[in-house]
């Protein structure tokens, strides 16, 4: 019993975190309608500026997870407006692709400027942990949790009460109308994609304090970004941050089961038979 | 059809006597092959890709399934290559069967991702079973020296023959396809599926045959690189970047959904890559797949009908060799 709980929590305080990473992923699709198969790599992105914070500033890797909200924004903002505004109203095929490209440019400039080794920072609350009755809640996790609860009420907050979150709404619902209304959807459009890279790069800064950066970190959340926001019902901000928790806890509870090699597996099948079956999500309603 | 199959024939010609020129255990005659192998490769991805406009991100998944039949059979009971080939292609077939059961409705990016998450399973379900398939270590084809019977020989050399024959069988099919009317029913289904569902053309079938011929091609391919290879693993066979989007890479570099794209394609790309790497890998690792993802994101933007444009500009569009 206290095995299962543990389970359940550990696998709660990591869902919190792949909410984060992929809600941008959800948030861009929401409003450009193109899948980023790049998304994962602005994590690798996010990590390495929250690892290059902690190590010549000395900042703790969640204070870093700003600094790299903001370098992801940036970097984001910047390769919409010079490469993904131009497949906006391409077929799908061009929209992969260029995706594609831009994941295999990130990941292997990452490797040819920082190299292959991994990279990990020291936390004065690495070992730590809270002890509540017989459960024992890690401390990097309980923190990068609160960090990405934070950020997503950050979010909330944003597309509900201010005008720009009203303006990406609007696109998202009806890019022509929102364009009548007097909005420059190309600015919302570069926004919108900058704010999910930069989600996604803040989710990277946060999960430092127990995971090491290395190039290649990006490419192996490719597959579980895109089981959550599946799951939520992708262009679903709040789907996104419920299939987080649903996929940590999916992923927990299958190691009680299975061999830790198959606990991808797992993942694997659920999104292929989501995909199938339930495509708008969890969440969504009707059809896609 | 006829310039299809003169090009065909030509091609392989021009490999074969190249490959007679060439210092069977030279360097440039491997790379002849792996040109055959890119090209053979990409014009499997082309059948499903190209023509029916199936955006596949899992063709490893096929590639591995062949290389991996092939050589577990040889390892367990000492069974050629030339059995364990069409046993790998019956496999790869049902597995893609499978797959179209949940995937066939999808469209677009939805069914690139379903495809992505089924060869990245195929990777973990090969390092989760050592017993069989050798797990992360990767697997050994058993050496017995040159033999026509077991399909392996010490140089490059007699693997020109192989790899010319793999490419002129996938290139016949796919120009088969083309022309017949299967050809035409699966452009149907690519220019607008709802359109061509209303005209009568059963598109579950059609994209089925489309992605059962594929996937057998590809087990083929990939049986012959592991006996060309002799060792790979899991990361190497089922890998996304290094096989899924690298066949369609060299399609859509040369031009999709054309006969002559992924042959242009494999000529760009494969030389390329071992320049880059013989050069400059050493000054920067990563350099080449970063080059790669540069064309790629250039020829989406700049050509995105492919380089085979550059040759036919004046003509219409909609033609097709």
């Amino acid at each position: 019993m206290t095995a299962l709980l543990q389970t359940l929590t550990d696998g709660l305080l990591i869902g919190g975190v792949y909410g984060v990473i992929a809600v941008g992923l959800s948030l861009v699709f929401g409003v450009l309608k193109i899948v980023n198969f790049a998304q994962a790599e602005f994590l690798m992105i996010g990590m390495y500026v929250a690892w290059f914070c902690w190590s010549y500033l000395g900042l703790d890797p969640i204070f870093g997870a700003f600094v790299a909200l903001a370098a992801g924004f940036l970097i984001g903002a910047a390769c919409q407006r010079l490469l993904v505004q131009h497949v906006i109203h391409a077929p799908p095929v061009a929209q992969i692709f260029l995706t594609v490209g831009l994941l295999a440019v990130l990941e292997n400039g990452a490797l040819m400027l920082f190299g292959s080794e991994f990279r990990s920072v020291q936390t004065p609350y690495q070992t730590a942990a809270l002890e509540i009755g017989q459960l024992f809640i890690s401390m990097p996790y309980l923190i990068a949790f609160v960090a990405a609860v934070t950020i997503s009420l950050g979010l909330w907050l944003v597309l509900a009460h201010t005008w720009i979150g009203r303006a990406i709404r609007a696109t998202s619902q009806n890019a022509q109308a929102a364009r009548l209304f007097g909005i420059d959807t190309r600015v919302i459009y570069a926004i919108a994609f900058g704010l999910g890279t930069g989600l996604t790069a803040f989710g990277g800064g946060i999960i430092l304090s127990y995971s090491a950066v290395s190039p290649t970190a990006g490419t192996q959340f490719v597959v579980l970004m895109f089981t959550v926001v599946v799951l939520g019902g992708l262009g679903s901000v709040l789907g996104a941050l419920v299939g987080g928790l649903i996929v940590g806890v999916i992923q927990s509870l299958s190691t009680l089961v299975m061999p830790i090699q198959l606990q991808n597996l797992a993942l694997f099948v659920v999104f292929i038979t989501f995909l199938a079956f339930r495509p708008q999500g969890l969440l969504g309603k009707g059809a896609r | 059809m006829k310039r299809s199959l003169l090009l065909i024939l030509i091609l392989a010609v021009a490999a074969l006597a190249l490959g007679q020129m060439l210092d069977p255990r030279g360097y440039n005659v491997r790379v002849l092959c792996l040109v055959l192998l890119a090209a053979s490769l990409g014009q499997c991805w082309n059948i499903v890709g190209g023509l029916a406009n199936q955006i596949s991100l899992g063709h490893a998944a096929f590639f591995g399934i062949g290389a991996y039949t092939s050589t577990v059979l040889q390892t367990l009971g000492g069974i050629t290559p030339w059995i364990g080939m069409p046993v790998g292609m019956l496999f790869a077939m049902t597995a893609a069967l499978l797959l179209s059961l949940p995937t066939m409705r999808l469209k677009g990016p939805y069914f690139a991702l379903a495809t992505l998450a089924f060869g990245e399973a195929c990777r973990i379900l090969a390092t989760a079973f050592p017993g069989i398939t050798g797990g992360p270590q990767g697997i050994s084809v058993p050496f017995v020296g040159n033999s026509w019977a077991m399909m392996q020989f010490r140089g490059a050399g007699n693997y020109v023959y192989l790899f010319t024959g793999l490419f002129v069988v996938v290139s016949v099919v796919f120009a088969c396809l083309s022309h017949g009317r299967m050809g035409y029913l699966m452009r149907a289904v690519r220019e607008n599926e709802e359109a061509a569902e209303v005209a009568g053309v059963n598109t579950l079938k059609v994209k089925l045959m489309g992605s059962l011929i594929s996937a057998a091609l590809t087990a083929a391919t990939g049986t012959l690189f592991a006996q060309f290879t002799f060792f790979f693993d899991p990361e190497s066979v089922f890998s996304a970047s290094g096989i899924s989007i690298r066949a369609a890479l060299i399609a859509i570099v040369g031009g999709v959904g054309t006969l002559a794209g992924p042959i242009i394609g494999a000529l760009i790309v494969v030389p390329l890559e071992e320049l880059l790497s013989t050069y400059l890998s050493s000054k920067a690792a990563g350099i080449a797949p970063f080059t790669f993802g540069l064309i790629l994101i250039a020829i989406v933007l700049l050509r995105p009908r492919g380089l085979i444009t550059l040759f036919r500009n004046r003509r219409p569009s909609g033609a097709r060799t």
